[in-house]
């Protein structure tokens, strides 16, 4: 036989997959491992999404975020006019309420799943 | 409620689908091709539970890098050279192969001389005669499309002997694949 019709011969013999009985079995295995891989990938996006959530948290509350706004309130209501003063002049009684700190922590807690989200999303994208 | 259909289509779509997440359609993409990749681990010589292991290794990387598969050729031969890229890795990790130059037996010698005994041509039969070297180097030539220049460097050994590998392990399987069924064989003599 020719060489080059011996190696088309070869070629196409390599071509023909041998059948496997258990091949549903050998598809269904990678199936469940992949279900498994990203079950697991979603749980760590998660995971981390929280973390930086938290520690993006703390920091907002470590850096006295709550006193520095109470104080530009304060500042602000002194110097711009009127009917700024007296929208600053509300945000200032609401900040100074005994409900604020609630308020903050609502706000840290909702900055926390808003962030977690923005990172599980943009880690999912990319 | 709908039935729930396996998702159809060409292997570069399916395979886009899967780019996107869709694992339904990677899992089509496995069902098509997934004997033809544990066929091709087998011809390389790897045993039974090896290859299957590597081929579900390739099948994974292979969804984990399916976007990189732009349908510039066929996604079966895309996902057999990872295959054989993995189990080249395992071979060469546990340096159970020694590519040299010389002539070697195969792993069953007797098998240049069986009868054999079915009619249809039997590749995996006939690849018992090469050697492991001979083996691969023919295998990943005609069954995973490589070059020559290709196999030597995945294997680090020079092109000469990757040649001689493959011609050495053709003149074998052409000797093998060349002789008569036996029962052919008993007609023609009796």
């Amino acid at each position: 036989m020719a060489e080059p019709d011996f190696e088309a011969q070869l070629t196409r013999l390599y071509g023909e997959a041998p059948s496997f009985p258990d091949a549903d079995l050998f598809a269904s295995q990678i199936s469940t491992a992949l279900d498994r891989g990203w079950a697991l990938r979603r749980l760590m996006i998660g995971a981390a999404g929280v973390a930086v959530g938290v520690i993006a948290a703390v920091q907002l509350v470590t850096t006295r975020f709550s006193a520095e706004l109470q104080a530009l309130s304060r500042d602000g209501a002194r110097d711009v006019s009127g009917e700024v003063d007296m929208l600053l002049a509300r945000v200032n009684t609401m900040v100074t309420t005994p409900a604020s700190v609630e308020a903050l922590w609502l706000a840290a807690g909702l900055a926390v799943l808003a962030i977690g989200f923005a990172v599980t999303r943009a880690m999912e994208e990319f | 409620m709908g039935i729930d259909r396996p998702p159809t289509g060409h292997d570069v779509e399916l395979a886009a689908l899967a780019a996107a997440g869709d694992r339904r359609a990677y899992g089509e993409l496995v069902r098509r091709h997934g004997s033809a990749v544990r066929g091709l681990l087998r011809r390389m010589g790897a045993d039974s539970a090896t290859a299957d292991d590597i081929a579900q290794d390739a099948f994974l990387t292979g969804f984990e890098q399916v976007a990189e598969y732009r349908g510039e050729g066929a996604f079966a031969g895309w996902i057999k050279r990872i295959a054989a890229r993995l189990y080249l890795r395992k071979v060469k990790r546990e340096a159970r192969i020694v590519f040299t130059d010389e002539a070697q037996d195969g792993d069953d010698p007797a098998a240049l001389n069986e009868p054999r005994t079915a009619s249809r041509i039997d590749l995996d039969e006939a690849l018992k005669a090469l050697s492991k070297g001979e083996r691969l180097s023919v295998s990943l030539c005609y069954g995973g499309d490589w070059s020559h220049a290709e196999v030597a460097e995945a294997l680090n050994i020079p092109i000469g002997t990757v040649k001689s590998h493959v011609k050495r392990g053709l003149d074998k399987l052409r000797a093998r694949l060349a002789q008569p069924p036996e029962g052919a064989r008993r007609e023609a003599h009796g």
